[in-house]
């Protein structure tokens, strides 16, 4: 990789920026449960909530600093562990696409011919379906509420893009000379594969995988917020949102704060793949 | 170039910081729906005639078909379009309708001898004759139409027969001549007279049912007050004030429109904006709104709904054909602590009848109640200490309450060992899927009053006659010999102290054997607008909107359907099934 990106991405200030709203985000999402002031499912129906029903405000009980949601459960434990839940989706389904779009798009890109074909048109039919619906569809039909099918679901289905740009790439690279050299000293496929033309296609795949996370954040919050994302009651951002919204007009809080978090999470994880895209392939 | 460099940077950091501010100020602009109703009467006495009149629900109907319906969506558009031979006045006392007065009962109390109005018309332009009245009967409680409202006519004489094939007609339906016709009952039912005021009992023409073997349901022929124009479905459905109709006068507005699948939320605003006439469910936020407003207090109707809310177990499946099981999650619901969290709109209750009817006993021993060490030592006798092995899946429709109730239901039995896997389906397949015997094996579940007895409460929950296999109001598939031959007795009581003392004995059992979790009677709140005139809070038929009239200004009329054509608005709203 290009020794000077570090210094071109350093001095973006977008990126630093995007970089740090991200390092922010990730870090509330993974240290903020263990730090949470309570569990997170636990309602508090007797002290959290006011004899009319309506929930505590930040700041009106001392050990709930941002108050309590509509069934009488601490907000921020529960804004954490959202957060948890929400990156945790966002980084396992991205890792997962970035894997199979990485693998689609070398081998494509590289073999060329019936592989590259077969692989190609899969990826328009992806691409054609109307995200959500497919995924909403699909979530109804397995029936199995657990967190992993919604990595799994998430990552399976967004690879298309990244498989796309690496393909790309990968058609260039296969040409240059030292992969031909390469070729020509007799290496096996596998170590032209991984020594020569992996280390060229990453970096745009840094770039979209980056992204993606802002992606499936979006993807997961809507989808959790339709009642078909992460199962009650644990929260996430997306269905914290959906959970306040009956009490909107009343507490607006219950949605700007959740509404706000993943528009942070997002626009770091944009600002972020930006700036990656120019540090690691600069055009001029 | 360097100062485009610049212009660069403080684009790259404004333009971010535009879009929210853009963003906040529209929300901040956007226009907030009016605190006092927009429109106020005209202030006329006299029942003036025209007009739309445009209400909603949250999910939508399932049928129009009087002898199947059996859910208050499809009850409050069947209203519309079909009448009975009795009905319910505003104190909730039975009033002849088709009728031309109430039936004549013979001494024994098994017969009854109906006059039918004469001249009343269905829709199609034909008379309502006794023959109609027989044919209905007959075709509703036959063996091929799976009407839930079987149980309620079991003690007409030759029904069994009849049911069984044995027999082509029921030999307790006589036909005595065009306008009269005479019902004998094997027993002395205290209850038939209610049965024939359900919808179960509507008259319906023959000859629509032989058009449509398949589809009666969507075309609907009755002799009420509106007919059907259009029915959109999922959508909306239009009714057309029938000009025949025989009742002089009625019904006041032209146009009645029904918006199926329509969100709380939107309805609630535009209620407020004016373009929605009555509204019937309230998100918290808006139920608060219309409790501490003033302007509205006028025109909210708040009163103690008979009806009863409860977690329903399924006795025919793991874990639940175990009683102790079934305790354990009686106890253990904090009812307190939901009626908290909903506003106070759920009067927690821990026996099957509410307050309103004969056989609530207030002292009630068993009565269920939140006690989490009784409901622990219940996990114990059964035989699970650490709690159930498997996880429970919990049935109930989808929608905002449904989540609140469910969420609230999952945190009170985590706390048994009980962990619940949350399964929302629409309300349609709610009613389809939950009554068959081996589906679900928990579920929230509900009933509204069908008539002013508790017959109608433990009959149609709890009597083994309702555990059929499909279509059943006995949704937990409890089956107690005991209970179904107390229940039976109690129904032909004719002595109203001894019923009421064998009401309570059944709550006894009902409490001991928990089918149910008891949990609520609802705390109902409905609003209509300043110029709907004529409505009252029917007890018994939810939402009876039959006739009401609009004393709306001229100019207001005009505005209101100028600002808003409520079909554009309907087209505009058509929330999904997710």
């Amino acid at each position: 990789m290009d020794p000077r990106a570090w210094r071109r991405f350093r001095k973006n200030k977008g990126a630093v920026a995007g970089l740090c709203l991200v390092g922010l985000v990730t870090l509330t999402a993974f240290v903020g449960p263990l730090v949470a002031p309570h569990p997170p499912d636990q309602q508090f129906r007797d002290t959290l909530l006011r004899d009319d029903g309506t929930p505590v405000e930040p700041l009106e009980r001392g050990s709930h600093l941002l108050g309590a949601d509509p069934i009488g459960r601490d907000e921020l434990s529960r804004l954490l562990d959202g957060g948890r839940v929400s990156m945790q989706v966002a980084f396992f389904a991205t890792g997962l696409a970035v894997l199979v779009g990485l693998f689609v798009g070398v081998t494509s890109g590289y073999f060329g011919g019936g592989v590259d074909m077969v692989s190609m048109r899969t990826v328009d039919v992806l691409l054609s379906l109307p995200f959500l619906l497919v995924a909403i569809a699909i979530k109804r039909v397995i029936e199995n509420t657990a967190l992993w099918t919604l990595y799994l679901l998430l990552g399976l289905l967004l690879w298309t893009t990244l498989a796309r740009v690496t393909r790309a790439k990968t058609l260039q690279v296969r040409e240059l000379e030292f992969v031909q050299a390469a070729r020509a000293l007799g290496m096996s496929q596998a170590r032209i594969l991984f020594r020569h033309v992996l280390p060229n296609v990453i970096g745009p795949a840094i770039v979209i995988g980056t992204t993606l996370v802002a992606q499936v954040i979006i993807i997961e919050s809507a989808m959790s917020f339709l009642g078909i994302g992460v199962e009650a009651p644990q929260a996430s951002w997306g269905s914290m949102l959906r959970e306040g919204q009956e009490m909107m007009s009343h507490s607006p809080r219950l949605v700007l704060f959740p509404g706000l978090l993943i528009m942070a999470a997002v626009f770091g994880f944009n600002l972020l793949g930006e700036g990656l895209r120019d540090a690691l392939d600069p055009k001029d | 170039m360097r100062s485009t460099r610049r212009t660069d940077r403080v684009l790259g950091a404004l333009i971010p910081l535009a879009v929210l501010a853009a963003l906040i100020t529209s929300i901040a602009v956007a226009p907030e729906p009016p605190d006092a109703p927009r429109y106020a009467g005209a202030g006329r006495e006299e029942p003036q005639y025209g007009g739309t009149f445009v209400f909603f629900h949250e999910s939508n109907v399932r049928s129009l078909d009087p002898h199947i319906a059996f859910d208050e969506l499809s009850g409050m558009a069947i209203r519309l379009l079909f009448d009975g031979l009795l009905d319910y006045d505003e104190e909730t006392r039975l009033v002849p309708s088709l009728a031309r007065e109430m039936p004549r009962q013979s001494e024994d109390g098994l017969t009854f001898t109906f006059e039918l109005r004469e001249g009343v018309r269905f829709s199609n332009g034909r008379e309502l004759t006794a023959e109609d009245v027989r044919w209905s009967l007959e075709h509703m409680l036959s063996p091929d139409v799976p009407s839930p409202g079987s149980p309620y006519y079991a003690q007409l004489e030759g029904l069994a027969e009849y049911r069984q094939g044995e027999a082509g007609h029921i030999s307790g339906i006589r036909v005595v001549d065009r306008y009269t016709i005479e019902l004998r009952l094997t027993a002395p039912d205290q209850t038939f007279l209610n049965a024939m005021a359900m919808p179960f009992a509507y008259p319906v023409p023959r000859e629509s049912y032989e058009a449509h073997p398949e589809d009666v349901a969507s075309h609907p022929v009755g002799t009420g007050p509106f007919v059907l124009e259009a029915w959109e479905r999922g959508s909306r459905l239009v009714f057309r004030k029938n000009e025949g109709y025989w009742r002089p006068g009625k019904p006041y507005v032209d146009r009645m429109i029904y918006l199926e699948n329509t969100s709380r939320n939107v309805a609630v605003m535009r209620f407020r904006n004016g373009d929605l006439d009555a509204v019937l469910r309230f998100s918290p936020a808006d139920y608060l709104f219309f409790r501490s407003s003033e302007a509205w207090q006028p025109y909210l109707f708040l009163e103690p709904k008979v009806n009863l809310w409860g977690v329903g177990m399924n006795c025919g499946m793991e874990p639940f054909d175990d009683v102790h099981v079934r305790r354990a999650v009686a106890f253990a619901m904090d009812r307190e602590g939901w009626s908290r969290a909903r506003q106070g709109r759920y009067q927690p209750t821990g026996q099957p009848i509410p307050p309103q009817l004969i056989g609530y006993d207030p002292d009630l021993p068993t009565a269920h109640r939140f006690d989490l060490e009784r409901a622990k030592e219940e996990m114990r006798l059964a035989g699970y200490p650490d709690g159930l092995p498997e996880e429970v899946t919990l049935w109930y429709s989808a929608g905002e309450t449904g989540q609140y109730n469910a969420e609230l239901a999952q945190a009170d039995l985590a706390r048994i060992g009980i962990r619940l896997r949350l399964n929302p389906v629409s309300f349609a397949a709610w009613l389809e899927e939950t009554g068959k015997p081996h589906r679900a094996q928990m579920i929230l579940t509900g009933w509204n009053m069908d008539f002013p007895d508790p017959s109608n409460f433990l009959d149609s929950l709890f009597h083994s006659r309702a555990a059929t296999a499909a279509n059943a109001s006995n949704r937990t598939f409890y089956r107690n010999p005991e209970l179904d031959d107390l229940l039976d007795r109690a129904r032909i009581e004719r002595d109203p102290r001894r019923r009421e003392a064998m009401y309570r004995e059944a709550s006894v059992v009902l409490t001991e054997d928990a089918p149910w979790a008891f949990m609520w009677n609802d705390l109902h709140l409905e609003a209509v607008q300043p110029y709907v005139k004529g409505y009252f809070q029917n007890k018994v038929f939810s939402q009876d909107y039959r006739f009401v009239w609009l004393d709306l200004p001229r100019r207001a009329v005009a505005e209101r359907h100028a600002v808003v054509p409520p079909a554009a608005r309907a087209a505009l709203f058509p929330v999904g099934a997710f």
